[in-house]
């Protein structure tokens, strides 16, 4: 696969920002078009944006199972829903609080917040489930010049002659890289 | 009550949590809830035994009648000591005998989980509880049965006990929902109180029977008990001898004196039950596996409960209930004995066990004890219960049943005592020079000795199958309370060791003999034939195949597997449906706004004209991108209605199906397929323009159509103050509707684990294929392609 490097330089800038993006939507979702859905959507864009830039082995070598998010994601939200009944309340009821904090000033916030963040790491977990997925099927496959070393018995068939050794320094780069700036 | 069940949810979940590095501890946290709800048992025994029973009742779903209903009188208490009494010797018992065993959590936490439930079961007053917590039996104890996940054998075994006892469980629930239904009531108590009658009752009855056979092993359902031995010794102990299998005999034990008079009750158990004593009994004479052996007896000794219970008289009521309590007694101890010999012999084939009389004083002493109650033998406690069983049948004055089932009986406790007498002289026979069949036999002097803590359990249940048996008028009114729950004892009712000359020890003295003299030819001619397969497990075995066969015929003829013919029938049916919903008439189609504004015709235009490219579109890439480019149009016209929230959603929404539509598309040819055979191009435009026109027109209707007033006022107003937000749309969703969106998300994480492994599967079928071929898929290229033309 032919990398572009303007993609891959604006991925690396735009990630930061659409990461804190997401989680700003996500916590003025209460107050403010927004919520953990799209939030967790914009994560999930973030991460594709990421996967498109970097090739395979970014995505690849992420040590996270994704369904780990969304296994935390679906507990979190249903420990969210189930809590009100463990102090007496009805199941789902949503409770406000209101912290005084010295220095940082008045805390509005809803316990049906949790349930919010609980949407935004599922969706997450499952941008990430089926792009891993996806790409890993693509990694067995091996198809593309630039699976480092994870396919050496089909890599080599398949990649075009002259591209094979460019695009191999370049994919060692970015996938450290991706590691390293993992969310 | 409710707070003991629930301990034994959070034991079983510490236990569970560990996974695989959970140690011999958590059999430790295991036995707590039982020893606490044995202690509370014990605490309540003096009021509940007075007949004042305990009830609790929690609101579980009001609005349907469903309730957590529980209530624990005489018999629920017996029931309850047992489990837990039991339970917790098992359970100490289990941490010496699992010493090397992987996933000992699993375990502990199963069997923990199973105790649960079967306490809940015995307590449950609630028909829909009962249900509930029977299932959960089977469920656990399917997991049990297969615990050894790597045998074959196990796996199978569960499998089996589980398809048997789910299906009896939803005859079961048919049968309890139409009681319910015709007495007008969700508790057993209410039912059994004013029991209903007629033709409807008569099917739900046959239907609860059902249910409660498969549940106690009865003939013809009686095949999965001897398979679920594959479960570890103290799990068959537990499960399969004392608690699980007496579930279906609870609910008989309840039924029977509000249902025996009904049409088909007495036909049914009595002929189920004399069948299912002479099935056990004969299958327990042949078996060489000291461990089958005992699950057979189980079986026939199950039949005799159903019986007694089944007949419903007071007098057989009083004497199942001592039954019931005999046999938890001596098969537990028997059980927890073999496991002992297991552990120690390193076998329990019959033929190869020698010389554990002399080598292992203590436990074949109770061994003895327990065999001597388990065919009824003075003075043990199965001597008092099989006399008090006998006087039953020989007073009931019931006609022909009556009489079927005391013939039964009697002549099923010859084969009781000679099975029992033939295991326990294989078990324990001094050493014998040579070989039987061709078995080298044991060594002895190399049995090692068990523990006190190994040890103590087995003896303590047989200790208590002989004390309780020479105190019998002691504990007799505690019986008579116990059975008093049950139904209307007469005054005179009580246990004795020595009734006097009465016909029933006539019966009983006759049986002992015709059982000893059985025994010593059995044992004589011991053929060392393992038994063939029953009749019932062929059945099992032709059933389940021609199900699996049948399954996959199914699917093949419905399920071709093409796409079109999939996308074909589903919108042939939507397209059905719209048009008659449009025909008939739904809201008056009249007074369409056309645009609300300017901006609107323009995103409707700019939508339109991407629909119509998506149709000239030659390349699958291409229809892709411009049908995302219609949800963005879509997106703009939310944004128009003042949707923020909807936009944003769509917007993403949008990007991100894009993308995944190119992970996918990657894999297809570049360009469409031909369509299929069957339908050319004409039928399938015929198809999608109709089905377009027809959800276009209905979209129109609908919006101009609604009666109820919307409820977007109320959540509106109800924002700020309840929510606690300002956005309504996010309040909405994660507090007032807050059940749905968990709903929504659920789905959404079953589809992504559901596409992982799709997409793994395919994967590995692929490597598979190319390992095979030596070769590489050329469609593999395609999906580097698809992403390579984004990012450029």
């Amino acid at each position: 696969m032919r990398r572009s490097i303007i993609l891959t330089t604006t991925a690396s800038g735009l990630t930061p920002v659409l990461l804190l993006v997401s989680l700003y939507v996500t916590f003025r979702g209460h107050n403010a078009p927004g919520g953990g859905f799209a939030g967790g959507l914009i994560m999930g864009t973030a991460i594709i944006l990421r996967y498109l830039a970097d090739g395979r082995p970014g995505i690849r070598s992420t040590r996270l199972d994704p369904v780990v998010l969304v296994a935390a994601g679906l507990g979190l939200s249903l420990i969210t829903s189930t809590a009100p009944l463990v102090f007496g309340s009805q199941f789902m009821d949503s409770k406000l609080i209101d912290l005084d904090v010295p220095l940082i000033g008045e805390i509005h916030f809803v316990t049906a917040g949790f349930f919010d963040i609980g949407v935004h790491v599922l969706v997450v977990g499952v941008v990430m489930s089926i792009l891993i997925a996806f790409a890993r099927a693509d990694d067995e496959a091996g198809t593309a010049g630039d699976d480092v070393g994870a396919a050496p018995a089909g890599g080599g068939a398949a990649t075009p002659a002259g591209d094979g050794p460019a695009t191999g320094t370049a994919t060692g780069t970015s996938a450290g890289t991706s590691t390293g700036e993992r969310p | 009550m409710i707070t003991i069940l629930a301990l034994h949810l959070i034991a079983a979940l510490i236990c569970l949590a560990p996974g695989e590095h959970a140690r011999r501890w958590t059999l430790g946290v295991a036995t707590v809830p039982p020893l606490v709800g044995f202690v509370w048992l014990c605490t309540q025994a003096g009021a509940v035994l007075d007949g004042q029973p305990v009830v609790e009742s929690v609101g579980w779903v009001p609005q349907i009648g469903l309730d957590l209903d529980l209530r624990l009188d005489g018999f629920a208490l017996l029931m309850g000591l047992l489990v837990t009494g039991i339970g917790v010797l098992v359970f100490t018992y289990s941490i010496s005998y699992f010493t090397h065993e992987r996933a000992i959590g699993r375990m502990a936490g199963l069997l923990v989980a199973f105790a649960g439930a079967m306490l809940g079961l015995v307590l449950s007053d609630g028909l829909l509880t009962l249900f509930v917590f029977w299932e959960l039996t089977s469920i656990t104890s399917f997991l049990l049965i297969g615990f050894d996940d790597r045998s074959t054998a196990a796996r199978t075994a569960a499998v089996r006990a589980l398809l048997v006892t789910g299906m009896g469980g939803l005859c079961l629930l048919a049968g309890l929902l139409i009681l319910g239904q015709q007495a007008d009531t969700g508790t057993i108590s209410q039912l059994l109180a004013d029991a209903p009658t007629g033709a409807v009752v008569n099917a739900a009855l046959v239907l609860v029977l059902i249910g409660a056979f498969t549940k106690s092993a009865q003939w013809p359902f009686h095949f999965w008990l001897p398979g679920a031995m594959a479960a570890p010794t103290p799990v068959s102990a537990y499960l399969h001898s004392a608690t699980m299998v007496k579930a279906g005999i609870v609910v008989i034990a309840r039924f029977a004196p509000a249902f025996a008079e009904a049409g088909p009750w007495r036909p049914m158990v009595v002929t189920a039950g004399v069948i299912t004593m002479f099935v056990g009994g004969l299958g327990a004479l042949h078996q060489q596996d000291a461990k089958l052996a005992l699950a057979h007896g189980t079986v026939s000794q199950l039949g005799l409960l159903v019986v007694l219970f089944g007949l419903g008289t007071p007098e057989t009521t009083f004497a199942g209930v001592v039954m019931l309590t005999a046999h938890a007694l001596f098969k537990a101890a028997l059980f927890l004995i073999v496991g002992i010999i297991d552990h120690g012999a390193h076998t329990r084939d019959l033929r190869r066990l020698q010389g554990l009389t002399g080598r292992l004083p203590i436990i074949a002493t109770a061994a003895f004890l327990a065999a001597a109650s388990m065919a009824a033998i003075p003075p043990t406690l199965g001597f008092v219960a099989k006399e008090a069983g006998l006087d039953g049948l020989i007073d009931a004055d019931i006609g022909l049943w009556g009489v079927v089932a005391l013939v039964g009986v009697a002549s099923a406790a010859v084969l009781t005592v000679a099975y029992t007498g033939r295991w326990t002289w294989f078990a324990f026979r001094p050493t014998a020079p040579g070989t039987l069949d061709g078995q080298p036999g044991i060594d002895p002097a190399r049995v090692h000795h068990p523990s006190p803590a190994f040890a103590y359990a087995p003896v303590l249940l047989a200790g208590a199958s002989l004390v309780l048996g020479l105190v019998a008028p002691v504990v007799s009114p505690f019986f008579d309370d116990v059975a008093g729950a049950l139904t209307q004892l007469p005054e005179d009712i009580e246990l004795a060791l020595w009734h006097g000359p009465t016909t029933a020890l006539a019966v009983s003295v006759v049986v002992l003999a015709l059982g000893a003299a059985l025994t010593v030819y059995v044992v004589r001619r011991e053929s060392g034939r393992q038994a063939p397969a029953g009749r019932g497990e062929r059945a099992y075995a032709t059933t389940y195949d021609e199900l699996i066969h049948g399954a996959k015929r199914v699917t093949r003829y419905t399920q071709s597997g093409s796409l079109p013919a999939y996308l074909g029938i589903v919108f042939t049916t939507l397209l059905v449906i719209v048009v008659v919903a449009l025909l008939s008439g739904i809201g008056d189609a009249g007074g369409w706004p056309w645009a609300d504004s300017a901006l609107q015709v323009v995103a409707a235009i700019l939508t339109g004209l991407m629909g119509l490219s998506v149709l000239t579109a030659r390349r699958r890439f291409t229809a892709a991108v411009l049908l995302g480019g219609t949800g963005y149009g879509l997106a703009i016209v939310f944004l128009i209605y003042g949707a923020p929230d909807l936009a944003l959603t769509q917007f993403l929404v949008e990007t991100i199906t894009i993308v995944m539509f190119l992970l996918v598309l990657g894999r297809l040819p570049d360009r469409w397929a031909e369509g299929p055979r069957w339908a050319p191009s004409w039928v399938r435009i015929l198809i999608a323009g109709s089905v377009g026109a027809a959800v276009a027109a209905f979209a129109m209707v609908i919006s101009v159509s609604r009666t109820a007033p919307s409820v977007g006022d109320e959540y509106l107003a109800r924002t700020v103050p309840e929510g606690g937000g300002r956005n309504s749309v996010n309040v909405t969703l994660v507090d007032f509707r807050g059940f749905d969106t968990q709903g929504e998300i659920t789905v959404l994480a079953v589809a992504a684990v559901g596409v992982v492994n799709i997409v793994g599967v395919a994967r590995r079928e692929q490597r598979r294929k190319r390992l095979l071929d030596g070769t590489d898929d050329i469609t593999d290229d395609l999906a580097s392609d698809a992403i390579d033309r984004v990012v450029r």
